[in-house]
């Protein structure tokens, strides 16, 4: 058991390396000098080679990036070019704000997306399958950015039940658990939640329908064990894998939620990013994407382990 | 260098450990020594049997002889010449072909019967129309006629026929060696008969040496000339099939043929012939590795590996303490 | 046997081969008839743009902004530059399709050559070539797309690339997987036993079987392409303006919510449909595959 999750822990770990790899990269593959965006474009000789032995980028490239995960490890994201704060703390406050949207989002998808999916396994073929066919299809084709945009138009522009864009009253950030703030918060959840809902309503739906066709369902059965019995039977298969997915969404719209961020403006992880892409702030940028990334590997494994917990199977593959 | 012997193919202390995977990043958490040093010959024109529980080694050793897994030391000699030394494996693939125990997954499902047929030659240089028009004629030498079968798809035959095509692909070759590796296991009953009474028609028209394997003793008994007993990767036992079955030397041997079931009502099994769980190929007994589900071990064998020794029997041996004199164990009569 | 003896016989009953009855199953699944009706229309429409738009699709006007639907000369109504809406949907097929099928188009080759290479070779070069795989197939997609085009640049070139580079790990590993199972198969070790090079054991026989699977992993992929390309166009990375595209459009007709609301909607609903239609047009394919259904 141990052995497994050392095991696991062990093989990430190249994972990450190479995922800071191309983070670092990320920087240096950004046409002109990583300088340009630092200074103004007439900046004297002289202050360019000053500002390019201070910044490090004249040592080579491996020592640059030695140094800077030095100093990412030690919580050191270098300072944002453009507020001038330190980026672990705008990180810091941006990643809560996205933590709570997504979190948020992955339960209603998980709810909704769940039930369909195993109403519509369990009658199976039936028209209440189709119509949640239906549905899931539809929540894994639709542009999440427009629906979030149709919304907006419904539910703030011709109704004016919801506001449009921020994360509280006067646009301000810090956050507060009332109505008046959380009402910022069911747009964009909403939204957000249609994305893993269609995929969790597919995942139920294939799941429910395999295992009440597999024969020790009819053993079940015939033993006299009335529908409450198989349910829960189908339930307690069903749980890993549902989990799983479950686990493994969350961490694709903390990684993934610049497009809503963008729409709602809501002031996240995705929002900061698409910031840092517009203003090539690189500290900024090169943070933001590395800690996303990092969360989503970490979330990968844990979600790994958990699974290799709740069905033994797992861990002999 | 030719090494003379009148043997068509000769093995010599042929082995293969499969590393296990496991541990960290990848380290050998134990090896699975599926085939340990086994030697033996089959002479030209007879029928091999192999035969032994599942996990003996019986499919590795056909794999190893073609090839298709490289050994780990060893020697496969054919002809009097070294596969790999004095003769390359491409060339011991035109002499010794394999028949496989699933039909099925034995054909590719995108090609025609024919295209399955006619690929090997086709591969080894001979002209695509000369390949089908060969592949035309196995079909129908093993009963299959090639107007209804040549275009075929696999999933449109049924489990006798796919066989039979699976060995006129092996015929393709000409080969001088079959080997049968559980070749009629999956099939039917009725229609095992047949394809068994096709292996044996095909033996005589085109001079064809087999190996066959198998776990079915009936169906091992009814088709070899001579049988070897194969147990954890070791042989256990070898020699003429009629010597084997009448008086099978080795505890192991008995045990199997003990399990047969029998028509006759007046042989029944008063006791389980075999005691405990076959052990693990990963780390198997010490000494002989059969001791531990032994009726009639004794010290010396959980000490010593025995050795293949000659029984008073012509070309009868089995690898036991009790049938080697001055061994240390004190015969099979008396018990433990 | 002597040669002599063969004779090769002309007239064999053919059976119909394996792509033939894919056809006719796909033939016979309304869905997926009516998916692939929509995807040709779609593709036809955006080919023929400059014939079958009714107005040119640059053409400002300022006195023209934000008309609404079912205006006399412009049915769909204008934008936030009083361009024809309707002929700039039109035209945005070109950009919008080719952004989001081509990645996935060169991604399906790159990525099968990667993968089918690691499964059949096996040993050390499978697990190099999976493990950098690995390494991009640790970001979620949309991030990576983001991050590459971020730092790229915008730029359609730039927006093609990342997307791409992004595709390639989901394609490279299914491919891979199929691969390895596919080599252990009897009949490729019954090839193998008959001394064909690799090379050719791959073409004639692991090839076949193994880019079917895939082809309809990667047609289910054209989707998530097309929202994640009109996604960058949307941040301002990929296509830039004046070039008709629709996630371009709903960037810039963002602000035309509160004026013209269903008009700035438009652009989406053209991605959605495309979109969804490439899924069934996928699942049809997928089901049309699958014998043992």
């Amino acid at each position: 058991m141990l052995k497994y999750i050392a095991e696991r822990i062990l093989y990430t770990l190249p994972v990450a390396f190479g995922v800071s790899i191309v983070c670092f990269m990320l920087v240096h593959i950004a046409p002109g000098d990583p300088l340009t965006s630092i200074l103004p474009p007439d900046a004297s000789a002289q202050l360019q080679e000053e500002m390019r032995r201070i910044y490090g980028f004249d040592r080579p490239l491996p020592v640059q990036y030695g140094l800077w995960v030095l100093k990412v490890v030690q919580g050191d994201f270098g300072t944002s070019i453009a507020t001038g704060r330190p980026v672990a703390m705008e990180l810091g406050r941006a990643l809560g704000n996205t933590l709570m949207l997504a979190v948020l989002a992955t339960m209603i998808g998980f709810l909704f997306g769940g039930l369909f999916g195993f109403v519509a396994g369990y009658f199976r073929d039936s028209w209440v399958d189709r119509i949640a066919s239906l549905i899931s299809i539809v929540g894994v084709s639709v542009p999440h950015y427009w629906l979030g945009m149709v919304l907006v138009i419904i539910f703030s522009v011709q109704l004016n039940w919801l506001p449009a864009t921020g994360a509280g009253p006067g646009g301000s950030a810090d956050w507060v658990w009332d109505w008046a703030h959380v009402r910022h918060l069911i747009l964009p959840a909403i939204t957000m939640s249609v994305i893993p809902m269609g995929i969790v309503a597919r995942t139920v739906r294939a799941l429910v329908a395999d295992i009440l066709s597999q024969e020790f369902i009819t053993g079940l059965r015939a033993k006299g064990l009335l529908d409450v019995g198989v349910f829960r039977h189908v339930v307690k298969n069903t749980a890993p894998t549902a989990l799983a997915v479950m686990g493994l969404q969350l961490g694709y719209l903390l990684g993934g939620s610049i497009l809503i961020e963008t729409v709602f403006s809501w002031p996240g992880t995705g929002f900061l990013l698409g910031q840092a892409i517009f203003q090539r702030d690189l500290p900024l940028l090169q943070g933001a994407i590395l800690t996303l990334a990092m969360i989503f590997v970490a979330l990968n494994l844990l979600v790994d382990i958990v699974q290799s917990l709740l069905d033994p199977r797992v861990q002999r593959s | 260098m030719t090494i003379e012997s009148a043997a068509l193919l000769q093995v010599n202390d042929l082995t293969k450990h499969f590393p296990l995977s496991g541990g960290f990043f990848g380290r050998s958490a134990g090896v699975v020594r599926a085939v340990d040093s086994i030697s033996f010959e089959v002479a030209p024109g007879e029928t091999l049997g192999i035969v032994g529980e599942s996990g003996c080694g019986k499919s590795t050793t056909a794999r190893l002889l073609v090839n298709l897994i490289e050994p780990d030391s060893g020697q496969v000699i054919l002809e009097g010449k070294r596969v790999g030394a004095d003769m390359s494996v491409r060339d011991m693939r035109r002499h010794m072909q394999m028949v496989f125990q699933d039909s099925y997954a034995s054909l590719n499902p995108r090609l025609t019967m024919e295209d399955s047929i006619a690929f090997g030659p086709n591969v080894n240089g001979m002209a695509r129309q000369k390949a089908l028009a060969l592949a035309h004629d196995l079909l129908f030498r093993v009963g299959l006629e090639p107007r209804r079968f040549a275009g075929r798809y696999p999933h449109e035959l049924s489990g006798g026929q796919r066989q039979r095509v699976n060995i006129a692909r092996a015929l393709a070759f000409s080969p001088k060696i079959v080997i049968l590796d559980e070749a009629v296991s999956a099939l039917d009953k009725s229609v095992e008969a047949q394809v068994l009474n096709l292996l044996a028609d095909l033996k005589k028209e085109l001079a064809l040496t087999y190996i066959f394997i198998s776990h079915d003793l009936n169906v091992v008994r009814h088709m070899s000339d001579r049988v070897m007993v194969m147990y954890l990767g070791q042989v256990a036992e070898i020699g003429p099939v009629d010597s084997l079955y009448s008086s099978p030397a080795h505890p192991y041997t008995r045990a199997l043929l003990a399990a047969m079931p029998s028509m006759d009502p007046d042989k029944r099994t008063m006791e389980a012939p075999l005691a405990g769980d076959p052990p693990n190929p990963i780390n198997p007994p010490p000494g002989c590795r059969f001791h531990t589900r032994c009726k009639f071990a004794q010290d010396v064998c959980a000490k010593e590996q025995p050795v293949l020794h000659i029984l008073p029997h012509a070309g009868h041996m089995a690898a036991c303490h009790a049938h080697i004199p001055h061994s240390g164990h004190s015969g099979l009569e008396a018990r433990a | 046997m002597s040669v002599a003896s063969f004779q090769h016989i002309a007239e064999i009953e053919k059976s119909p081969g394996y792509w033939a009855g894919v056809m006719r199953r796909f033939r016979r699944d309304p869905v997926a008839m009516i998916a692939l009706f929509v995807v040709l229309a779609l593709i036809l429409m955006a080919v023929f743009a400059p014939l079958v738009a009714p107005a040119d699709p640059y053409r400002a006007s300022m006195l023209r902004r934000l008309r609404p639907i079912g205006t006399e000369g412009f049915p769909l109504g204008t934008d936030e530059l009083g361009r024809d809406m309707l002929s700039r949907l039109i035209h945005g097929g070109r950009l919008s399709l080719l952004m989001g099928v081509t990645p996935v188009f060169i991604a399906f080759f790159i990525g099968s050559a990667i993968g089918i290479t690691a499964g059949y070779v096996g040993g050390k070069v499978n697990s190099v070539l999976m493990r950098t795989v690995d390494v991009f197939f640790a970001f979620p997609s949309v991030l990576l797309a983001i991050a590459l085009s971020g730092a790229l640049g915008a730029g359609i070139f730039n927006g093609l690339l990342s997307l791409t580079v992004v595709f390639i790990p989901p394609i490279a590993r299914i491919a891979e997987s199929v691969t390895t199972a596919v080599r252990r198969i009897e009949y490729v070790e019954a090839a193998r036993a008959s001394g064909a090079s690799s090379f050719t054991i791959v073409r004639v026989h692991v090839l076949g079987n193994v880019i079917g699977p895939v082809f309809v992993y990667a047609t289910g992929l054209i989707s998530v392409s097309l929202i994640l390309a009109s996604g960058l166009s949307f941040l301002g990375l990929g296509v830039k303006p004046p070039e008709p595209e629709w996630g371009l459009m709903l960037n810039t007709l963002r602000n035309a919510i509160y004026v013209q609301p269903w008009v700035a909607a438009l652009p989406g609903l053209m991605i959605f449909i495309t979109s969804i239609s490439f899924n069934l047009l996928s699942d049809g394919l997928r089901s049309a595959m699958d014998i043992k259904s």
